[in-house]
Order: structure tokens, then C-alpha cells, then sequence
């Protein structure tokens, strides 16, 4: 009787670990990437997504890269003391089943001293990795953002 | 009492330190008072700019820096979509200012390429870190340099609205970050 509820034991744990050998990158879906078109000369840009985290664990991004700019940071803006403060953040959650927007006036990933001016119908790859080390290739369309007509947040 | 103390100053200790934390001495901290507005004159790259020589026109005044890469450009495409939206007569009596919170970094040349991408009238300012600091007090935009691990080097903290000022040089409306372009134009009207 021991032996055989051992080996369910053991048999359930196995099941477990498969299901968390699903990595970050795996899980998680990269949708409507952008990174911002900005006026030639600037020195930094941001780049958008959203990340839905399609598995059963909690993800996180903890770090980007792209060859078009030097320095590639995660940051946030938030308004405090009637200010916007953008700030760099170590890590974004991307909570199971839930999805993570980056998007104007929140999470981003800037783009720090462009190697050159992003100019409308280049795309800007990307490398996201996750916490877990896993990590992703997105390419992200440079847009032009502009023209809202209605309150976006 | 003795109890609940450790409750008690446990925030006021937190709440000393967040304080600390934000107090950069020498830097331009100005919580937004109540906002007076006025002449000022500042320099763009075609040389100094005054508000009365735009008398007659009404003129929206942005403060930001040309390092920002989300929020001024979100608020600046706002202002160039809805000067789209004017009839030419309306266009020419209005003026798009975009005073650099971040004198430092930000030279006349710099600003001129920076607010000819969302609207070629746009004049972008600059000045001493006085003056600008003066100007800003005066129109109740607060801004304040942090420093930060960031290859940026320092960011600049700063509110994101769009000051609204009448054909008589007198501080009309504000309008709040990412205003959706009927109410600037709205704004634009009823200031006029
Ligand atoms: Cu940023």
C-alpha cells in the first residue's frame, strides 16, 4: 500500500515540475508591439506591448535589449506630487492568467541613446527576457503616436 | 498608549524618511501655487522670444524636456493634431510654446528640431535654470531633477499640463496631461 501511494505521490510531483518546466517565454504572449516615433535627434524613445501571461505561473520581465539603442531600461511613470515621474523599475509582473499592458503614461521599455532617428515603417527588434532566464524575440513597428480624440486612460 | 506607539511612529518615521528622500537641496522644487501667469522672454533658437510679442494671439504653453520620450510627445501630438484641426485664421492666431524644463541639457538648437517634428510653428524655449524656474513658478508647472541610476543620467520630474493664455497675455485655462484634442480646442475658442 506505501510503495503504490509513493509512486502517485511521486507520479503527481513529476506532473507538477512538467507543468513548471513551461518557461516565461512560452507562456507569455507578446501582442501589439510599438516603439514610438520621436523627433530626429531625440535622445531616448519607448516601446510598448502587451504581455499576456497565458500559463499558471507568475512571470515577470526583468530585462529588454535592442540593437537600436545603447541602453535598453524598464521603466514606469507615475504621477505623484502632481508630477510624472518616470522611474527605472527592476522588474514587471506578469501575474498568471492576467496581462501586463506597457503602454503610454505606465510601464515601458526605453530605448536610451538611439543609435539612429526611428523612422515610420522600420520595426525595432527587441529581446525580452523573463525572470525564469527564458527570454523572447518581438519586433516592434516604429509608430507614430498621435491624435487621440478620446481620454486614453 | 505605550502599545500603540511603535504604530504611530513607525509612519512618521517612514513619512520622514520618503521626505528626505525627495529633498534634493539647490534643486527647483516648486509645488504648483496659485498660478499667475504674465509676460516672460526666453530664447529660442531664432533668438529671444517675449509672450508680448505674441500679443493678439492666444498661446499654449507647454513645459517639458526633449529627453522625455513618452510624455511630452503624447501631449505635444495632441497640441499639433488639434492646430490641424483650426481654419488657417484660426491657426495664424495661435502660438505653441514649449518652455525646456531642463536648461541644462536641452540648447535652443536642440528644441527647434524637437517641436518642428510635431508642429513646424512650435517654438521650443530655454534660459537660465533661474529664469526658467521663475517662469515655471509663475505659471504653476512644477519640475524637479532627480538623480537616478538610468544611462538618461538625471530625469526631470515635472507636472504635464498645457497652460492656455488669452490674446491679452492673461493665463486663460489649464489643461490637464493627454487632453483629448476637442477640449483643446475648446480651450483654444473660448480663450481667444
Ligand atoms: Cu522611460
Amino acid at each position: 500500500m506505501f510503495p503504490t501511494r509513493s509512486l502517485i505521490l511521486t507520479l503527481a510531483a513529476t506532473l507538477t515540475c512538467t507543468q513548471a518546466l513551461a518557461d516565461a517565454a512560452g507562456d507569455v504572449q507578446v501582442t501589439t508591439p510599438y516603439a514610438r516615433q520621436v523627433p530626429p535627434g531625440a535622445v531616448a524613445s519607448a516601446a510598448f506591448m502587451e504581455l499576456n501571461n497565458r500559463g499558471h505561473e507568475d512571470h515577470a520581465l526583468v530585462a529588454a535589449a535592442s540593437p537600436a539603442a545603447e541602453v535598453v531600461e524598464l521603466h514606469e511613470h507615475v504621477m505623484k506630487d502632481g508630477m510624472m515621474q518616470m522611474r527605472p523599475v527592476p522588474r514587471i509582473g506578469i501575474p498568471a492568467g492576467a496581462t501586463t499592458r506597457l503602454q503610454p503614461g505606465g510601464y515601458h521599455v526605453m530605448l536610451i541613446h538611439l543609435r539612429q532617428d526611428l523612422a515610420s515603417g522600420q520595426t525595432v527588434p527587441l529581446t525580452l527576457t523573463f525572470e525564469d532566464g527564458s527570454k523572447k524575440a518581438v519586433e516592434a513597428p516604429v509608430r507614430r503616436i498621435g491624435a487621440m480624440t478620446k481620454k486614453m486612460h | 498608549m505605550k502599545k500603540y506607539l511603535p504604530y504611530l511612529l513607525i509612519p512618521a518615521l517612514a513619512g520622514l524618511v520618503a521626505v528626505l528622500w525627495q529633498w534634493h537641496p539647490g534643486d527647483p522644487l516648486r509645488l504648483a501655487g496659485k498660478p499667475r501667469g504674465g509676460d516672460f522672454t526666453l530664447q529660442s533658437a531664432r533668438g529671444p522670444v517675449s509672450l508680448h510679442d505674441l500679443r493678439g494671439r492666444v498661446a499654449l504653453i507647454y513645459f517639458g524636456y526633449t529627453s522625455c520620450p513618452d510624455i511630452c510627445p503624447t501631449n505635444l501630438a495632441q497640441i499639433g493634431a488639434a492646430l490641424k484641426r483650426l481654419t488657417p485664421q484660426e491657426r495664424r492666431n495661435v502660438a505653441v510654446l514649449f518652455v525646456s524644463v531642463d536648461p541644462e541639457r536641452d540648447t535652443p538648437q536642440k528644441l527647434a528640431r524637437y517641436t518642428a517634428f510635431f508642429d513646424p510653428a512650435m517654438i521650443g524655449l530655454t534660459g537660465t535654470p533661474a529664469q526658467v524656474a521663475e517662469v515655471a513658478h509663475r505659471y504653476g508647472a512644477s519640475y524637479r531633477k532627480v538623480k537616478s541610476d538610468s544611462a538618461l543620467g538625471y530625469l526631470v520630474d515635472h507636472s504635464a499640463f498645457t497652460y492656455v493664455v488669452d490674446g491679452r497675455g492673461r493665463l486663460c485655462e489649464t489643461l490637464p496631461h493627454a487632453a483629448p484634442i476637442d477640449q483643446i480646442l475648446g480651450a483654444i475658442r473660448r480663450c481667444h
